[in-house]
């Protein structure tokens, strides 16, 4: 979606687990949520 | 997914963000789905040096999902806008990076966040900070004015991302920069399940 907006150079870190041992833990196991870090730019 | 085939009704989805972030505003201690605070900065990886050395009241309603400094720091002189920027946690860190020279916008639409984030503006001394009420899809911010914008688990309770990710490109100069941190999932969430608006706030 960012290239389709027009960002370029995207890149992301590593995925994080954001919800380890928190109440939400067992839902974001579900559909395997993980926190991820992302950079990108405008051209120019 | 086109802006016109949201999954939920924009409206209803932000009013539960706003009563749910409310919560976290006035009430940080109590249980929330995710973590939140000092040890949640601590978890996802910010520097000692950020975490510690902050007020209590400055820190214990952060609910970021990442760090997203991780993969860039920011420059000296930078103008930064901090989209969904709550208490103000990282835009005071974004502060401490842009230094003197620079300045930061941070955006929330949740008035008791914006109340708390001026007021821990004030305690940590942040002159180069300001907070303005406003949506992810509508920033109050002039076209080209950011060298880089930051968000931190915002970006996945907007219903429209095209149109927010749109929009922070508007206030980006060009060859700024977007830094984020945010949720993904590794499976599918079920066409029913993204209408269940307890999915997206929590």
């Amino acid at each position: 979606m960012l290239e389709e907006v027009g960002f370029v150079d995207v890149r992301y870190g590593n995925r994080v687990d954001t919800f380890a041992g928190a109440p939400g833990e067992a839902k974001a196991r579900r559909y395997q949520v993980h926190g991820y870090t992302f950079v990108a730019r405008t051209p120019g | 997914m086109s802006a016109t085939e949201l999954p939920v009704d924009e409206d209803h989805l932000r009013s539960e963000v706003r009563r749910k972030y409310r919560e976290v505003a006035l009430e940080p201690g109590a249980e929330h789905h995710f973590h939140t605070g000092r040890f949640l900065a601590g978890h996802l990886g910010y520097p000692a040096a950020w975490v510690d050395q902050v007020p209590e009241q400055v820190i214990e309603s952060f609910a970021g999902v990442g760090d997203p400094f991780a993969l860039r720091p920011l420059g000296p002189g930078e103008n930064v806008v901090d989209v969904g920027s709550g208490a103000g946690f990282d835009s005071f860190c974004a502060a401490w990076q842009v230094g003197d020279d620079g300045h930061v916008v941070g955006v929330d639409m949740t008035p008791e966040m914006l109340d708390k984030a001026r007021r821990n503006a004030a305690l940590v001394g942040a002159d180069n900070v300001e907070f303005r009420e406003g949506f992810a899809e509508q920033l109050p911010v002039a076209d080209g004015w950011a060298d880089v914008v930051i968000s931190n688990g915002v970006i996945n309770l907007c219903p429209d991302k095209h149109a927010a990710f749109t929009e922070i490109r508007r206030v980006l100069r060009p060859g700024g920069v977007l830094q984020f941190a945010d949720i993904a999932n590794g499976t599918p969430v079920p066409p029913g399940a993204l209408r269940e608006i307890d999915l997206w706030t929590g």
